[in-house]
C-alpha cells in the first residue's frame, strides 16, 4: 500500500515539475504544500551514544514536544564503514521525501581518502546547515606555553620534542597541526588516541603537551585549574573565553576550519520538500529549547538554508582536498 | 575412512594465513616519520603465524596423531545443521528475519531429529511467534522484514 | 569522616520512594538487556535518554546507572545456561559457567555469579565513594607504554587459557590479534583487511565472534549427534539449584580478588571490563591450587570474572565522575546525558553537585541489594530454560543469536558473518583449537597494538620507554614470566621424572 502510494506520488511529482519547469513558474508558494504523511527517518551514521545520534534523539524530541511537525521523526542508527554505510544507505533512497539524515564533517571527509566509498555527499540533497563546532587548543595548566607563539616557537627550537593529542589523521585536530607547520615551519609529534577520553587523560596526565578539545569538554577542566586555553580555533571568540585570541588573532594566517553539522536527504525529492524541511529546521533553531542546546554545547549556530549549504560543501571539500593532499593522506576523488 | 589428520590440515590453512598476512603488511608502511605504520604489527604476528603452525605442521607430520578414527557421519550432521543455518541467513533478507527462523526450526526439528511434522509445525510457528512477542513487541528491536510486513 | 556525612546526605537522596521506583526501574530494565544477547546497556541509555529530559537529573542518573550495573548482573545468565555471552564481559564466564551447567550446577553457578556481583559491585561502590579522587590521580599516571604492558600481560595469560596445547592456543590468539586489525587504521587512515567492502571498515565487532565461536560452535558440535533428551542434566529441588556451602567456600578469595583487579581496571580510562574479567580470571588460576579444574566447571571460575565484571562499574565512574572522562561506550553515553541535562562531570562535580553524586552512591549500594533479590527468585525460573528439549532448544539459540548480532549494527552482513564464525568455531572444537584465546587476541590485539605505536610516538622510535618507566617495567616483567611458565613446568615434570628413574 505504501509502496504503491508511493509511486504514485513520485509519477504525480515528476509530471508536476515537468508543467512547473514548462510553465517557467516563478510561483515557488504554491510548492510548499508538502506534509509528511507517515513518520519520518531520521539517519544517523553512529550506533545509540555516538554525537551525531545524540543530536538526532534531541531534535526529534524537540519536534515532538514543540509540535513542530504532524508525524514522529524515527532516529535510524546505520553506523558502519566510518559512516559510509549511512552514506550509501541516504543515497540509495532516491526519492524518498520521508527519509532525512544528519551529516557531520567526516561526510564531506572520508569520501576522499575511501576508495571503497560508493557515493559522497553529492549524490545527496543539502537541506540545512545546522551548527558550527568550535574548539579550544589547551595545554596543561603547568606548562610553561602562555600563549600559541610560545608553543609555536618551542617547538621550532626544538622539532619533534612537543606532543600533541588527538583523533585520527584526518580529523580536524590533525589538519589545524598541519596548517600550523606549515605556516610556521614548526614540527611536532601528533599521536592519535580513539576515544576523547583518553586524549584528555593524556595531556591531564603530562604525556603529552597540547591538544585541541572542545569548549564543553574543556569547561569543568579549565574552571578547576588543571588546563589553559591558548587560543580558540573559530572564526570569533566564544562568548566562554572573551580573553583568549582566534588563531587567525594570534597572528598565524591559516583557514579556519569548521566542524559542522547538518541535514541532507535523498537525491529525486521536489523542491517543495526540500523547502518543507528547510523551514521546519528553521523553526527548530527558533525554539528556546534549541538555543540552550547550543550554549549548553558551546556550539555556533550555523543556520544555512539548502542553495547556500551546496555551495558551502562544495567549498569545504575542495579545501580538505588540498589539506589532506598537503598533509600526506592518499586523496583518491 | 581415512583417519584425517586435523593438525596437518588446519596448520597448513593457517602457514596459508600467515603468508597472507606477510605480504598484505609488506604493502603497507612499516615504519614512517611518525612512529611505526599500519604494517608493523601485522608482519610481526603473521611471522609468528607461520612459525607456530609450521612447528605444528612438522610435529604432525612426523608424529602420528594419536586417537580414534575421523567419524565422517558426525562430522556431516554438524555441517548439515550449519548449512541450514546459513541458508536461513540467506533467506532473511527476501524473506524477514520470523519465516527464516520458522523455516530453520521446522528443518532442524522435522529433518535433523526426525520428529513428526505436525510437531515441527507447532514448535516453528511456536518459535517465531515467541521471537515476535519477546524482541518485537515487547522490546522494539526492529528486525528484516519479509514481504508479509514481519 | 567526610565520605560518611556525605554517603548520609546521599542516602536521604536515593531512600526517596521517587528515586527508589527510578532505581528499580533502572536495575530491571538492565537486568532484562542484560539476559538478552545483543542490546547492551550503551544503546539502551541512548534509547532511553530522551524520556529523562523531563526526570529531576539525580533520580535520571539513579536509573541511567541502574541501567548500566544491572545488564552486568544479567550478562551471565545466558553465559552460564546456553554458552551465549549476553555482553563482551561475559565470555570468561562462559568457560567455567557453562561447564558447570553441564554438569548440572547450572544453578549454583548463577547463584555464585549473582552473590560474586552483588559482593563485588558493593566493594566497587566503596571505592568509589572513598578512593575518587587519589585514584583518579593514579589513573592519570597511565599511559600509552603502561597500557602496552597492561595488555601484553593480559596476553600472556594465553598460556592460562591453554588446553592441550599451547602452539594451538598461540595460534588461536594470533588469528584474533589478525581479526582485530581489520578495519580503518586510526593512524593512517588506511585500510587493513578489508576485501575491498565497506561492511569491514569498522573492522568486525567483538559480538558476532564471541557468539560464532562460543554459541553456534558448541551447538554444532552437540548436534553431531541426534540427542534425543534435554541438553543438560537439570537436577530436582531447590537445594540443588543454589550454590552449595563448598562452592562458596572455595569462591572466597575469587571474590576479593575479582573484586579489586576489576575497580583497579575500571578507574583505567583505556581498559575495559572485559580485559579486566580475563585477567582476574588469569590470577585465580595462577594461584589455584588446583588449576586443571579451571575449564571444566571451577566455581572459582565464575566468581573472579563476574566481580571483576561488576565491580569495574565503580571503577569507571571514578574518571567519569572526578575527571569527566570516560573510559567506554557506556560512559561516554552517560557523559552525554550528564551535558545534556546542563551537568558537568569533573574535577568540581563532588563540590557541586553533592546531593547529585553522594545520591548516585548510595542508590548503587540499594540497587546491588535490589538487584540480588531481583536475581536470586529468578534463578530456579531460568533454570528451567535447561528443561526444553534438544531440538526445540537450538532453534531458539539460533535465534537469539541471530537476533544478538543483528541489533548489533542492524545488518545482515553481520548475520552472514556470525554464521561464518560459527562453522570456525565448530571446526576448532573439532580439531582441539581452545576459543578463548581467539576471543583474548580480538579483544585485547586492537589496544595493544594502539598502545605500542601510541608509545613509539611518543619516544620518537625508541623501544626503551616501555620499560623505563617503572608501572610498565614490572608488568611486563610478569608478562614474560607469565610466559615462560610452561617452560618452567615442562624442565620440572622432566626433572622429577628424572630424579624417579635414576631413583
Amino acid at each position: 500500500m505504501l509502496f504503491i502510494e508511493e509511486v504514485n506520488k513520485m509519477k504525480l511529482r515528476s509530471s508536476f515539475i515537468i508543467a512547473a519547469c514548462a510553465a517557467a513558474l516563478a510561483a515557488a508558494p504554491a510548492w510548499a504544500q508538502f506534509k509528511p504523511t507517515k513518520p519520518v527517518e531520521l539517519i544517523v551514521h553512529t550506533g545509540p551514544g555516538g554525537g551525531a545520534d545524540v543530536l538526532a534523539r534531541f531534535m526529534a524530541q524537540v519536534i515532538e514536544k514543540e509540535n513542530l511537525a504532524p508525524v514522529r521523526f524515527q532516529v535510524n542508527n546505520k553506523p558502519g564503514g566510518g559512516g559510509l554505510t549511512a552514506m550509501a544507505y541516504v543515497a540509495e533512497k532516491k526519492g524518498d521525501s520521508h527519509a532525512i539524515a544528519v551529516f557531520t564533517g567526516n561526510w564531506l571527509t572520508n569520501p576522499l581518502t575511501r576508495a571503497e566509498a560508493k557515493y559522497t555527499v553529492k549524490d545527496m540533497t543539502p537541506v540545512v546547515r545546522l551548527v558550527l563546532e568550535p574548539a579550544l587548543i589547551a595545554v596543561k595548566a603547568d606548562a610553561p606555553h602562555k600563549n600559541l607563539k610560545e608553543f609555536i616557537d618551542e617547538a621550532k627550537a626544538k622539532p619533534k620534542t612537543l606532543k600533541q593529542s588527538g583523533g585520527s589523521v584526518t580529523s580536524r585536530d590533525n589538519v589545524v597541526r598541519q596548517l600550523l607547520m606549515k605556516a610556521t615551519g614548526a614540527d611536532w609529534a601528533y599521536i592519535s588516541f580513539p576515544g576523547g577520553g583518553e586524549r584528555i587523560a593524556a595531556l591531564l596526565g603530562g604525556h603529552v603537551n597540547m591538544m585541541i578539545i572542545e569548549p564543553q569538554e574543556a569547561g569543568e577542566h579549565i574552571k578547576a585549574g588543571n588546563m589553559r586555553v591558548i587560543a580558540q580555533v573559530s572564526d570569533k571568540r566564544l562568548a566562554g573565553f572573551p580573553n583568549v585570541p582566534t588563531i587567525q588573532e594570534a597572528g598565524f594566517n591559516i583557514p579556519n576550519v569548521e566542524q559542522v553539522r547538518g541535514i541532507v536527504m535523498p537525491t529525486g525529492v521536489s523542491p517543495d520538500v526540500i523547502a518543507y524541511y528547510e523551514d521546519l529546521f528553521q523553526r527548530l533553531t527558533r525554539t528556546a529549547t534549541w538555543k540552550k542546546y547550543l550554549d549548553d554545547q558551546q556550539f555556533q549556530d550555523g543556520f544555512m538554508k539548502s542553495a547556500e549549504l551546496a555551495k558551502f560543501m562544495d567549498s569545504f571539500t575542495d579545501q580538505m582536498r588540498g589539506i589532506l593532499k598537503e598533509a600526506g593522506a592518499k586523496v583518491v576523488r | 575412512m581415512k583417519r584425517l589428520n586435523g593438525d596437518l590440515v588446519s596448520g597448513a590453512v593457517l602457514v596459508a594465513l600467515g603468508v597472507f598476512v606477510i605480504t598484505e603488511a609488506r604493502g603497507w608502511n612499516y615504519m614512517s616519520e611518525e612512529g611505526p605504520g599500519p604494517g608493523f604489527f601485522p608482519l610481526w604476528y603473521g611471522i609468528a603465524m607461520v612459525v607456530l603452525s609450521l612447528v605444528l605442521v612438522l610435529r604432525s607430520a612426523t608424529k602420528a596423531a594419536p586417537g580414534a578414527r575421523t567419524d565422517w557421519g558426525a562430522i556431516g550432521r554438524a555441517l548439515l545443521a550449519w548449512a541450514a543455518f546459513a541458508g536461513c541467513v540467506a533467506l532473511m533478507q527476501p524473506l524477514g528475519f520470523l519465516i527464516s527462523l520458522a523455516l530453520l526450526t521446522l528443518f532442524v526439528v522435522a529433518v535433523m531429529y526426525g520428529r513428526p511434522l505436525k510437531i515441527a509445525v507447532a514448535a516453528a510457528v511456536g518459535n517465531a511467534i515467541g521471537f515476535y512477542l519477546v524482541f518485537v513487541l515487547a522490546l522494539g528491536l526492529s528486525l528484516p522484514a519479509g514481504p508479509l510486513g514481519f | 569522616m567526610e565520605a560518611l556525612l556525605g554517603l548520609g546526605q546521599g542516602f536521604a537522596v536515593a531512600l526517596q520512594p521517587m528515586n527508589l521506583f527510578w532505581c528499580f526501574i533502572g536495575v530491571f530494565l538492565g537486568t532484562v538487556i542484560g539476559v538478552l544477547p545483543g542490546l547492551g546497556p550503551a544503546a539502551t541509555i541512548a534509547m532511553l535518554l530522551p524520556l529523562t529530559f523531563n526526570m529531576p537529573p539525580t533520580s535520571a542518573v539513579i536509573m541511567l546507572a541502574g541501567i548500566y550495573y544491572g545488564a552486568k548482573y544479567g550478562g551471565s545468565t545466558t553465559a552460564i545456561l546456553l554458552n551465549v555471552p549476553g555482553e563482551s564481559a561475559s565470555v570468561v564466564t562462559c568457560l567455567d559457567g557453562y561447564q558447570m551447567a553441564r554438569k548440572g550446577r547450572g544453578g549454583a553457578a548463577l547463584g555464585i555469579a549473582a552473590i560474586s556481583s552483588f559482593v563485588a559491585g558493593t566493594v566497587g561502590v566503596v571505592g568509589l565513594m572513598l578512593l575518587a579522587p587519589p585514584l583518579a590521580k593514579f589513573a592519570l599516571t597511565f599511559s600509552s607504554p603502561e597500557y602496552f604492558a597492561l595488555m601484553s600481560l593480559g596476553l600472556a595469560m594465553v598460556v592460562l587459557l591453554a588446553g592441550a596445547s599451547l602452539i594451538k592456543a598461540l595460534l588461536a590468539m594470533l588469528v584474533g590479534l589478525w581479526i582485530a586489525s581489520m578495519g580503518i587504521d586510526l593512524f593512517s587512515d588506511s585500510a587493513r583487511f578489508t576485501f575491498g567492502t565497506t561492511h569491514l571498515l569498522d573492522g568486525i565487532d567483538f559480538v558476532i565472534v564471541a557468539i560464532g565461536v562460543f554459541a553456534l560452535g558448541e551447538v554444532l558440535g552437540n548436534m553431531e549427534k541426534r540427542g534425543e533428551g534435554t541438553l543438560l542434566p537439570v537436577p530436582k529441588g531447590l537445594r540443588n539449584l543454589l550454590p552449595s556451602w563448598e562452592e562458596l567456600k572455595a569462591c572466597r578469595f575469587a571474590f576479593v580478588n575479582g573484586s579489586v583487579i576489576g575497580f583497579i581496571i575500571g578507574v583505567l580510562p583505556g581498559a575495559g571490563s572485559t580485559i579486566a574479567s580475563f585477567i582476574s580470571y588469569g590470577v585465580e588460576k595462577a594461584v589455584s591450587k588446583h588449576p586443571e579444574k579451571f575449564g571444566t566447571g571451577a566455581p572459582e571460575g565464575v566468581a573472579a570474572p563476574e566481580g571483576a565484571n561488576n565491580s569495574e562499574t565503580g571503577g569507571s565512574l571514578v574518571p567519569l565522575l572526578t575527571l569527566g572522562i570516560p573510559g567506554s561506550a557506556t560512559t561516554a553515553i552517560l557523559l552525554a546525558a550528564f551535558i545534556l541535562w546542563g551537568l558537568r562531570p569533573g574535577p568540581l562535580m563532588i563540590q557541586d553537585n553533592p546531593e547529585l553524586f553522594w545520591g548516585l552512591v548510595a542508590s548503587m549500594y540499594v540497587g546491588n541489594v535490589m538487584l540480588l533479590v531481583l536475581n536470586l527468585p529468578l534463578i530456579p525460573l531460568f533454570a528451567q530454560i535447561l528443561k526444553i528439549r534438544e531440538y526445540l532448544l537450538y532453534p531458539i539459540i539460533f535465534g537469539i543469536s541471530l537476533v544478538g548480532v543483528y541489533t548489533v549494527s542492524n545488518s545482515l552482513f553481520d548475520c552472514a558473518l556470525l554464521a561464518g564464525f560459527g562453522l570456525l568455531g565448530y571446526l576448532m572444537r573439532r580439531l582441539d583449537y581452545p576459543s578463548a584465546p581467539l576471543i583474548l587476541g580480538l579483544v585485547l590485539g586492537d589496544a595493544m597494538e594502539r598502545a605500542l605505536r601510541q608509545s613509539l610516538m611518543m619516544s620518537s622510535g625508541d623501544l626503551s620507554i616501555l620499560v623505563s618507566r617503572p608501572i610498565s617495567a614490572v608488568m611486563l616483567f610478569l608478562a614474560v614470566a607469565l610466559l615462560c611458565l610452561p617452560l618452567f613446568r615442562k624442565f620440572n615434570s622432566w626433572r622429577i621424572k628424572a630424579i624417579e628413574e635414576n631413583g
